[in-house]
């Protein structure tokens, strides 16, 4: 039996008893689910491990081309070789860095945010949670100001001098469009001003803005609908390129089988009240 | 009139699991007997298309993937049409992966598309996989910054400095396009933020279906050069280029289910409407 032909009626099996859970809650979902969560958690543990932490931390802090056996610093990296060599393997690690001791600090705050599992050391993953909260905010500070509000504001302002701007568009810059994204902004934004009461003339503009927050959810809603049938086709696509004599009917004979023992637990009636999908 | 709106009241409480079968067969149902129906590419499409069409021969693009299995309906297919439209028209490729699982599908794209169609082009002088670097934005600005110091070795093990393609490329500014195959976070908004609008450097993208209003604004502000949204966007681009691949199979199949959900919803909402007035009634 080939790896291709297990891995087919493993991914069956999987599509058909998440599927399962339309029906209601059942064993096989749970199997499914169990095995989703803990597989993921494994995997993503295992890519970033060996794509970020070993080649570009340990690999810049004891870098191959910098190996100098004599030295303090790589006799401690000889030793947690001895450990692991996989890891560390003999002779320093080759990926291509110059040796950056600067990387220690980030070093340090991970195995500070790993204190957080000790109770009377918690405290030091302040430290390392500080850190990435103030880079990140402000890099995306910097990001969202330039390319949302700066750049957004820039663009959809009107010149109404330039003669090649067209009156109606159905994308980018015309007439029509800048006037209709100016009376939205306004009265969505006037919306969540919740310091006057929404009434009158102020109430009046801003039902506007309610208006034009539904066609928004609306449009949501429809490209998440759009988004969830092209994932069911992508799956149904799948189950009938394994349904192929190639793959043994795989998706027949596990949609068989899990019917009858849907169908039995059924017919059992273990819970009376039919707990359905939610 | 009574007998109609008692079964219209009955549809509404219908349970939802036979709404679920009835979806399954009209999506299942299409894609063993296909309908052909017409497609007819957008305006945000024919930006795409025009925005690839345009560039100069020999071109450098930077193809970055960031998706993996679960929304891959959705977004190999876009990416597959963008890859064979940039071969046939002698583009250098340079494929990068700010998801991991990005990497897998990039060398599904290299295995099913490349290899199979333009066998006369050679990796490391047409196309390289320089893969997943973790990191999220800050890979971007890695990018943005220095390449060669984020990648000194493509996903093959190779050194990068060993690659004939890569002479000249150092930094972001050094590519002609981007193209931004995305299901999320880090994704388009991140390329637009820390790398196109910084640098001027021209970009178009592909997203999910869920994540086209996030970046619709890029479009229509012009900071973006189109956008193929989800299946549909992948579907219009197949049929840009004149090459039917997944994307155009599926598209029959969302047709019907979604006529069959507008139905859905307005039949839920007649009933809705139904039962209030029965309730007031009595």
């Amino acid at each position: 039996m080939s790896g291709e032909l297990i891995g087919a009626w493993i991914a069956v099996f999987l599509t058909l008893a998440i599927f399962s859970y339309l029906y209601k809650d059942n064993a096989f979902y749970k199997i499914a689910e169990h095995l989703f969560v803990g597989i993921s958690a494994g995997y993503w543990t295992s890519m970033f491990f060996w794509t970020q932490i070993q080649p570009n931390l340990f690999g810049r802090l004891w870098p191959s081309s910098h190996y100098d056996s004599e030295s303090l610093w790589y006799g401690i990296y000889n030793a947690m070789s001895w450990i692991n060599s996989s890891v560390f393997p003999a002779g320093g690690i080759d990926k291509g860095h110059e040796m950056h001791l600067i990387y220690l600090i980030p070093f340090a705050l991970g195995i500070m945010m790993l204190l957080s599992v000790f109770d009377k050391l918690s405290w030091f993953a302040r430290w390392g949670i500080a850190y990435t909260v103030g880079m990140a905010a402000g890099l995306r500070a910097y990001g969202y100001l330039n390319s949302n509000v700066i750049a957004q504001v820039r663009n959809s302002t009107l010149n109404f001098s330039d003669p090649d701007m067209p009156v109606f568009a159905l994308i980018g810059n015309s007439y029509f469009n800048g006037i209709v994204l100016l009376i939205g902004t306004i009265a969505g934004l006037l919306y969540f001003y919740f310091s006057k009461e929404q009434k009158g003339a102020f109430g009046k503009v801003t039902r506007v803005g309610i208006y034009f927050l539904m066609v928004s959810f609306g449009a949501s809603f429809g490209f998440a609908v759009m988004g969830r049938i092209s994932l069911l086709i992508g799956r149904f696509v799948d189950l009938i390129a394994y349904n192929g004599t190639q793959y043994h009917h795989a998706t027949s004979w596990i949609l068989v089988i899990m019917v009858i023992l849907l169908g039995y637990s059924a017919y059992k009636n273990d819970d009376p009240k039919g707990n359905t999908a939610e | 009139m009574n007998a109609i709106l008692n079964f219209i009241s009955r549809i509404g409480q219908l349970d939802r699991r036979w709404i679920f079968l009835i979806i399954a067969l009209v999506v299942l149902v299409p894609l063993y007997f296909p309908l052909g129906l017409p497609i007819r590419a957008t305006e945000s499409t024919k930006q795409v298309w025009e925005a690839v069409e345009n560039l100069e021969p020999e071109s450098k693009v930077l193809l970055s993937m960031e998706y993996g299995p679960s929304t891959k309906p959705e977004l190999h297919p876009m990416v597959f049409g963008i890859v064979r439209h940039l071969l046939k028209n002698e583009h250098k490729i340079y494929i990068t992966c700010l998801w991991p699982d990005g990497q897998f599908m990039a060398e599904d794209l290299i295995e099913k598309v490349i290899e199979v169609e333009f066998p006369n082009k050679s990796y490391g002088e047409d196309y390289v996989l320089l893969g997943f670097r973790p990191g999220g934005e800050a890979v971007i600005k890695g990018i943005v910054g220095n390449i060669r110091k984020l990648y000194t070795v493509d996903a093959r093990g190779s050194a990068v400095n060993d690659i004939p393609m890569m002479i000249g490329v150092n930094k972001f500014i050094d590519f002609d396009f981007l193209f931004s195959a995305s299901a999320g976070f880090p994704g388009t908004v991140e390329w637009v933020q820390y790398a196109s609008d910084p640098t001027g450097v021209p970009m178009s993208t592909g997203t999910t279906s869920i994540q086209v209003n996030e970046v619709m604004p890029y479009v229509q502000g012009g900071q973006v050069n189109g956008i193929l949204a989800g299946m549909p966007g992948a579907a219009e681009y197949e049929a840009l280029i004149g090459v039917p691949g997944i994307g155009t199979s599926g598209m029959d199949a969302q047709s019907i289910a979604h006529i069959v959900i507008v139905l859905f919803i307005i039949f839920g909402n007649v009933a809705y409407f139904v039962e209030r007035k029965k309730s007031q009634k009595y």
